[in-house]
């Protein structure tokens, strides 16, 4: 290990900062490339081989741009909101364990660290929104933060189903309790019969993943036909820019735990040579899924989305977690 | 309670349904085409503006200016004119003005052309930044076609 | 993590354990500044964001504490949603796009009498501070999240469960209200 900390820390810094801008760059890439294959169109073409350089032309055009602040707006908070909104994914990815030496930070309350700061990015929107004092601004604001409130609860319990598990909520002692092969992973665990009921919680924590990062076919939030852009609607420039970069970066975050908790983190399923390459791998296979997802189904009604988490959800992730408390009791 | 698990598991398996529909279309070719670069293959009926057949002796046009494709274009954007022939023998096209601006490409000159001197062309990109690059003159076309022939 | 071993020999700025120090500057800044705009600004979102940002700071000197557990509680439930539940409240009370200031009146009395009082606490906390002896504490980062559950589930456990007999009680009434609001409103 490094003998300066502050070294390693920049290093390390460093390194998410481009992690990350990277990621939320080339992921705009991968969802147009994405999108366009499913559409049976060929995407983004121009901008270098195979629209590569895409992503920079997007930014440079977007740097270049006027960030306005419209008459009428909380100026402070107006600009604020979306340099915050960037805050909880880019903490979130110093505590999580890439590989087995590969972690910024081990901490000991990882996962709920994440989920701390990711409570954050919902005050984000609510600020952002109300800043604006656009209604649709308002409205979506308002609809964005029911809906992770509501999203948050069975989240939430699924973690907690993995700490009882494990035994641990650090990320890192979550992840060594998964290797050794397929069948340690959480999701397949033969060793106390959790893999009777786990899928349920892995299905549940996707769909709340997915939830959570406003994504479609949840994106309620910025729901295009009603609502205009919803809480971006007054962002021009990098205000917008820094909020798209804000969902493509708690995409990325999202995936990393679903790949932690429940997918043997950096493990590999026949367990030979295991590392940051296997959980890569697992990460963006997640990602696919999640773009895959949101190019198939259509945007659903915001009581419909709040019924799913509070009526089947909920429900499905307490019983899941009484299953899960028993097992790890009596077996 | 049974709408309830219905509701779970006919909707779980309508999401499985479309997954499946959109993971197949993902692996299948494109079915665009990259337009600048590629030429598509236009349909046997396509149609463009009008322009003149020549004769396929003499390139000359076909047409007799008889004036009927003038008469049926509901837009009026034909404008032709025509002077006696120097053999004497009919009449000759001195000018055949198109104003493509207002053409709805209905074909009604096409089919009101008696004498096989109207058909549509293959063009398909024609743009501009100033209208009167539409107002089209069809002989000079045709001479530049007839240049392009070997 | 050092920084109650800061005093001991003045660390420079570009140490771990100088930068260790300006976060917890830091952190205390954000504490008084947050409570500041809280409590100063005219517009009530921004009382709440300079609410979130005090309880964000106020998580920070958990953490410094040595009780991250408590600093993420008070991040997650705070933060996450008390601050969340009082913006809510804004937006249920004022509508979008009205003047969102302060519409109250006070009474003459309430300015000196505030201070009076906020003097009287200041006083109080002070000579306590100073009267108190202070005494380092073993510290207890390892295992700290475990003993806190043993705590809450041995010891404390009637306390725990009369908190969730109160939550039970806070979710029935929302039910009630919510239920006599919408006969209300088809029998209107």
């Amino acid at each position: 290990m490094m003998a300066n900390p502050i070294v390693h820390a920049l290093v390390y810094l460093i390194g998410l900062m481009t992690f990350a801008g990277l990621n939320a760059a080339y992921l705009v890439w991968c969802e147009r490339k994405g999108a366009a294959r499913i559409q049976r169109r060929t995407g983004p073409c121009e901008v270098g081989w195979a629209g590569l350089l895409q992503p920079l032309a997007d930014g440079l055009k977007l740097m270049t741009k006027q960030l306005l602040v419209p008459d009428g707006v909380d100026a402070a908070l107006f600009r604020l909101a979306p340099v915050l909104a960037m805050l909880p994914g880019m903490v979130a990815l110093a505590v999580i364990p890439f590989g087995a030496h590969l972690q910024a930070l081990d901490m000991e309350l990882s996962a709920l660290f994440i989920f701390a700061f990711a409570s954050l990015a919902m005050l984000c929107v609510l600020l952002g929104g109300w800043a604006s004092g656009n209604k649709f601004a308002i409205i979506s604001s308002a609809r964005a933060v029911s809906q992770n409130l509501a999203y948050e609860i069975p989240m939430l319990l699924t973690l907690i189903t993995i700490a009882l598990i494990s035994g641990s909520l650090n990320l890192r002692e979550i992840a060594l309790d998964q290797q050794g092969g397929l069948f340690q992973w959480n999701l397949f665990r033969l060793e106390g019969w959790h893999i009777l009921t786990m899928w349920i919680a892995f299905i549940i924590f996707f769909i709340c993943s997915i939830a959570e990062t406003n994504r479609a076919p949840f994106d309620l939030a910025e729901a295009e036909s009603e609502l205009v852009a919803g809480y971006m609607t007054e962002y021009s420039s990098m205000g917008y820019g820094l909020f798209m970069m804000a969902e493509y970066i708690n995409i990325v975050v999202g995936a990393c735990l679903t790949t932690i908790l429940f997918l043997g983190g950096w493990g590999c399923p026949f367990d030979v040579a295991p590392g940051w390459w296997w959980f890569g791998l697992k990460m963006y296979a997640l990602i696919f899924t999640i773009i895959w997802v949101r190019w198939t189904y259509p945007r659903t009604q915001i009581y419909r989305l709040l019924n799913l988490s509070w009526k089947v959800m909920i429900p499905f992730s307490l019983i899941n977690l009484l299953i899960t408390a028993g097992l790890v009791k009596f077996l | 309670m049974s709408g309830y698990w219905r509701d779970i598991f006919v909707g779980a398996k309508s999401l499985v349904v479309g997954l499946s529909i959109t993971g197949r279309e993902f692996f299948r070719p494109v079915v665009t085409e990259h337009y600048p670069y590629e030429t598509p293959t236009l349909p046997a009926r396509f149609r463009g503006h009008i322009e003149l057949i020549a004769n396929e002796e003499s390139g000359e046009p076909n047409c007799v200016v008889c004036g009927l494709c003038q008469r049926a274009c509901p837009s009026g954007c034909i404008a032709l004119s025509g002077e006696k022939a120097p053999s004497g023998k009919g009449r000759v096209l001195t000018s055949y003005m198109l104003d493509f601006t207002t053409c709805s490409l209905c074909g009604s000159c096409v089919e009101s052309c008696k004498f096989n001197a109207l058909r549509f062309s293959r063009e398909y990109n024609r743009v501009a930044f100033d209208k009167s690059a539409f107002q089209l003159d069809l002989i000079a076309r045709l001479k530049e076609q007839n240049q392009c022939k070997p | 993590m050092q920084a109650l071993t800061c005093n001991v020999a003045t660390p420079t700025l570009f140490s771990a354990e100088g930068l260790v120090g300006l976060i917890f500057l830091l952190t205390i800044l954000m504490v008084v500044g947050g409570a500041l705009i809280a409590v100063l600004s005219k517009w009530l979102v921004r009382s709440v964001a300079g609410l979130a940002l005090c309880f964000t700071g106020v998580a920070g000197l958990y953490y410094f504490l040595l009780s991250p557990f408590l600093a993420m509680m008070q991040m997650l439930i705070y933060v996450g949603a008390v601050s969340i539940l009082i913006a809510f409240a804004i937006m249920m009370v004022t509508q979008a796009g009205s003047d969102t200031r302060h519409q109250r009146k006070v009474s003459a009395l309430a300015g000196p009498i505030g201070i009076s009082v906020a003097m009287l606490f200041f006083a109080g906390f002070t000579i306590l501070a100073l009267a108190t002896p202070w005494q380092q504490f073993p510290q207890e980062q390892e295992g700290s999240t475990r003993d806190l559950g043993i705590a809450l589930l041995g010891p404390h456990v009637l306390i725990f469960e009369l908190i969730s007999i109160v939550l039970l009680m806070a979710i029935i009434g929302a039910l009630v209200h919510a239920q006599r609001g919408r006969n209300r409103g088809t029998g209107a």
